[in-house]
């Protein structure tokens, strides 16, 4: 074993000896916690441990990574070595060589401000607070099976690049979850209480009060497997901000992703309908619609101080009064539509991983409704709460999305349940059905850990916040087969 | 086709080449570990990976990674009491803490009703899971195909993106009762999308031997999809006969597989709820699983350590079989079968059993080709892959998805006009009821499944929910 400093001048010396133009090393230690629990039971308690490093070079114009969980100096000049040779055969097959746009030298600390760290919880008192919550669900007649979940994750991690950026991280990130399954009639539905990923202690779950919302989540899943079904019709949705997080992710998210636009995720994860020449342009949804990229907002999951080039987190405009107006870049794609700066936007899911361009913490800015005033002027209407299917193409024009609760608004009223409730449409017609937006005392966020991008594929993080939003007149089907 | 003269045997020369964990270093961490553990029982799992990607888009190389991660888990049981500790690190002092990690947890753990003690030892049938072209590619070769997808799809006036991955693992179990598995593993993947203005066309595979990838074929059905995909055209959403390619079955196929699951099915949230020993999909479908197929990557055994089987989970369209968990399999008083190693969707004529059908062998039956099944339909829709396939019904196995990279009008036995793509909304079940031919199971690789072996098919009546604006 060598220690950390040793390792970035080691890979740092050999980088700027073979002549490349840049370089960086990246080293993570990180720890999870897992602890599922599943129909009464605690299944499975997990403690994981992944340390490594990871070196990436620019060898005129062309990239080349390597990486290894061994950490003796041997292997890190061998892996250093293998970047290197890697991106000196890259270059045989570069037609527009990679330019990396400038950005300052940092040297800097970031640490997870948290009041109770995750992993000095006694492990009893987390499964204790599972077990009970499982039992509470299965209180509720009609709830068939349960389960109940908290995660916890520190990565430490040091950057250090050619140009002289020294950054060091220690951040954490919780959440903790349950469900409830109620089976009727031949058919079973489930309904999920969830916390927000979000870079915060313990208190985190502490707040959620599991055993307080136990028999609400249960009985609601009751009362949802017995719903009537939707009938399939146009109607006014109003969205709550958890579900909200889901279609900002899906239908603004990923769009805005420079690299995509580009064409580099052509052959898995997709292009997007929001080219560059629509830029400043493009009307995406209603004047109601402002969606604001903030990685600098404290405890989301993207706001981390420095991404993984080394660039300050910033926030910035995606969707401004409908129109849109910016993406998320990193140092290599931001020069390829003019831009003089990254916005930071560059990361990767572990010390094995080749950072790439990432969702940031997109939001929908709040307006200035109120909810019951916003419930109050729906004739006909379908009030949607959480996650459930979704489905999108991979330009982000056609998507699919269901929920974990549905209620039928009637006459301004929020009546009874439904269940298989789907909706559908085109991204820019939909919101431009946006006609209201909640004020900030509704707003909530929540935090994606499994944004699925890249090949090799790797889980993005980022936090969506939202307000809830209202759509006028949209096509809903029931989702069962023969609808 | 693998060439047989390749040696496949477990040697580790390419293990040691590549710097990973040998059987014998292997056995020795195992015996550190156990001899470490105070656990009435200790179960630890190796995966030592050690590969790359390099990702082309643009007619360039965009990104060239290469990656050697080793990890340990080590499961520490006292009674009913469990806990799981997983560490990078291979010190011995490491280890000992990690060790020290699965006992904490396992002490102050709650009794799990549903434990397992570790299984005793196995015997295991060597499989050809390691092709030395795979294990020796790295980079060089990874850049060289990668070259070979880019410079076709620049001679044909068309864009390239792709990947070529190539990594060679070696994964081992041991445990107290004396359990001891070890195996080195290969899996190499190609894919490519060739772009035509707004048409594409896409192929891929994935493979123990890079070699047998079919880097230049693949490449050339990507090109031809992408040409003839200029221009779409829209038509309503409907019902529709389809003939969907192997990689948009395996798409259907997948959530079946998943959905399996023996517990699920006696907590009465399954999809085959009633269904066991039924009709489920068309007579002469047979799917089981076939580990030692030479185009599969069927593994020697499973995470728990138990070997490889081949099992017949559908025959002739009714559901004979669940994966069972080791739990669920002693409650139920049966074989477990939780893995589901080389999926293989054999389609049998009418009045022939499978028996007869797998011993002609399904290269000598006449079963019709892509183009026969074409020729045979006076109206249809041709569709290369599906996308982002989604649950929507748990009960019914409703899913949705979208078609991608080549949608195409059949008319009068052709081809003739490609067609803007369709957001589609069915269960497979009902899908797979609705069959009217089908031809010999060929490779089958999707973005987001492994591979199968799987028949194109042609389905009448299938469910297209609405149209995109490509």
């Amino acid at each position: 074993m060598i220690d950390r400093d040793e390792v970035v001048e080691l890979v740092l010396c050999r980088i700027k000896e073979s002549g490349a133009e840049y370089g960086d090393v990246r080293m993570v230690e990180s720890r999870s916690q897992v602890i599922y629990g599943e129909d009464r039971r605690i299944a499975r308690v997990q403690d994981s441990e992944d340390s490594g490093f990871g070196v990436r070079v620019l060898y005129r114009g062309a990239w080349g990574f390597a990486s290894s969980s061994v950490l003796t100096a041997g292997e890190v000049r061998r892996v250093s070595d293998l970047a290197i040779a890697i991106a000196k055969g890259s270059n045989a097959l570069v037609n527009d060589p990679v330019t990396l746009c400038p950005e300052p030298v940092h040297v800097d600390s970031v640490v997870t401000s948290a009041r109770v760290d995750p992993f000095s919880v006694p492990l009893e008192e987390k499964t204790r607070l599972l077990l009970e919550t499982m039992e509470t669900l299965h209180k509720q007649a009609g709830i068939a099976r349960s389960s109940a979940g908290l995660w916890a994750r520190r990565d430490k991690k040091v950057f250090a690049s050619t140009e002289g950026s020294k950054l060091q991280f220690d951040l954490l990130a919780v959440e903790g979850d349950f469900e409830a399954t109620g089976v009727h009639d031949g058919r079973f539905a489930s309904r999920s209480f969830n916390t927000p990923h979000l870079r915060t202690g313990y208190e985190l779950i502490t707040d959620a009060q599991f055993l307080k919302e136990a028999p609400r989540v249960a009985a609601q899943a009751v009362e949802k497997v017995k719903a009537p079904e939707v009938t399939a019709g146009r109607y006014d949705l109003l969205l709550d901000p958890e579900h909200l997080s889901l279609t900002i992710h899906e239908s603004c998210g990923h769009p805005s992703e420079l690299d995509r636009a580009l064409g580099y995720e052509a052959n898995y994860a997709g292009t997007s309908f929001l080219t560059p020449d629509k830029l400043g342009s493009f009307r995406y949804g209603s004047p109601h619609i402002n969606l604001v990229a903030d990685n600098t907002e404290p405890d989301t999951l993207a706001a981390t101080g420095y991404d993984d080039d080394g660039v300050t987190c910033q926030r910035w405009d995606i969707i401004r009064e409908g129109i849109f107006v910016g993406y998320c870049t990193n140092r290599e794609v931001a020069p390829k539509i003019g831009h003089t700066r990254s916005r930071g936007s560059n990361r990767a899911d572990s010390w094995g991983s080749v950072p790439m361009v990432r969702i940031a913490n997109i939001g929908l800015e709040p307006g200035r409704s109120n909810v019951d005033d916003m419930i109050a002027d729906i004739e006909r209407g379908i009030y949607i709460e959480g996650h459930g299917s979704f489905s999108i193409d991979q330009r982000r024009y056609n998507f699919q999305f269901g929920g974990d609760a549905f209620w039928l608004i009637e006459n301004g009223k929020r009546t009874h349940m439904l269940r298989d409730v789907i909706y559908h449409g085109i991204t820019p017609e939909f919101w431009g059905k946006c006609d209201a937006v909640a004020d900030a005392s509704h707003r909530r966020r929540f935090g994606f850990i499994t944004c699925g991008k890249g090949q090799p594929g790797q889980s993005g993080w980022m936090t969506h916040a939202a307000a809830h939003a209202r759509f006028r007149n949209v096509s809903v089907i029931p989702g069962r087969a023969g609808a | 086709m693998t060439d047989p003269s390749i040696d496949t045997g477990n040697t580790g020369d390419a293990v040691n080449a590549e710097g990973l964990i040998t059987r014998e270093q292997f056995r020795r961490l195992a015996d550190l570990v156990l001899k470490t553990s105070e656990g009435d029982q200790t179960f630890l799992s190796l995966h030592d990976v050690s590969g790359g990607t390099t990702r082309f888009a643009n007619n360039q190389i965009v990104q060239n990674v290469n990656t050697h991660r080793v990890s340990l888990a080590v499961t520490v049981s006292f009674g009913r009491q469990q806990g799981t500790a997983t560490a990078t690190d291979f010190g011995e002092d490491a280890i000992r803490e990690m060790v020290r990690r699965a006992t904490d947890i396992a002490r102050v753990s709650p009794e799990d009703p549903e434990y397992m003690k570790p299984l005793p030892p196995q015997e295991y049938v060597p499989l050809k899971t390691i092709q030395q072209d795979t294990a020796f590619a790295g980079p060089e070769k990874r850049i060289m195909y990668a070259a070979e997808a880019i410079h076709r799809c620049q001679a044909g006036g068309l864009t390239a993106a792709g990947i070529v991955a190539s990594s060679v693992a070696a994964v081992g179990l041991a445990a107290k009762t004396g359990l001891f598995a070890y195996e080195p593993r290969t899996e190499a993947k190609f894919s490519v999308t060739a772009i035509s203005g707004e048409a594409s066309g896409w192929a891929a595979n994935v493979h123990r031997s890079i070699d047998a990838l079919g880097v230049p074929a693949r490449t050339r059905v990507a090109i031809h999809k992408a040409k003839q995909a200029a221009g779409p055209r829209e038509i309503p959403p409907g019902r529709y006969t389809v003939i969907l390619e192997p990689s948009a079955i395996a798409c259907l196929i997948a959530p079946m597989i998943w959905m399996m699951d023996a517990k699920s099915f006696y907590k009465r949230t399954s999809p085959y709820e009633g269904k066991l020993g039924r009709l489920i999909m068309d007579r002469r479908l047979t799917l089981s699983n076939q580990t030692r197929h030479p185009d599969l990557l069927g593994n020697g055994f499973n995470s728990e350590g138990l070997p490889a089987e081949d099992l017949v989970w559908i025959q002739d369209g009714v559901l004979k079989q669940l994966r069972y968990d080791r739990y669920t399999a002693q409650e139920h008083h049966v074989h477990p079968s939780p893995a589901f190693d080389a999926p293989y969707l054999l389609g049998t004529p009418l009045g022939q059993d499978l028996a007869a059908t797998e011993a002609a062998g399904a290269e000598h039956l006449a079963y019709p080709s892509l183009d026969e099944l074409i020729a045979s339909t006076s109206r249809g829709i041709l569709v290369t892959n599906f996308w982002y396939i989604r649950e929507v019904n748990p009960t019914d196995m409703t899913l949705t998805g979208m078609t991608r990279d080549g949608v195409f009008l059949i008319e009068d036995g052709q081809i003739t006009t490609p067609l803007v793509n369709f957001r589609w909304h069915e269960s497979p079940f009902r899908a797979f009821s609705n069959v009217e031919a089908f031809t010999a199971p060929t490779d089958a690789v999707s973005n987001e499944n492994w591979k199968m072996q799987l028949p194109a098919m042609k389905i009448a009546d299938f469910n297209f929910s609405s149209v995109t604006r490509f």
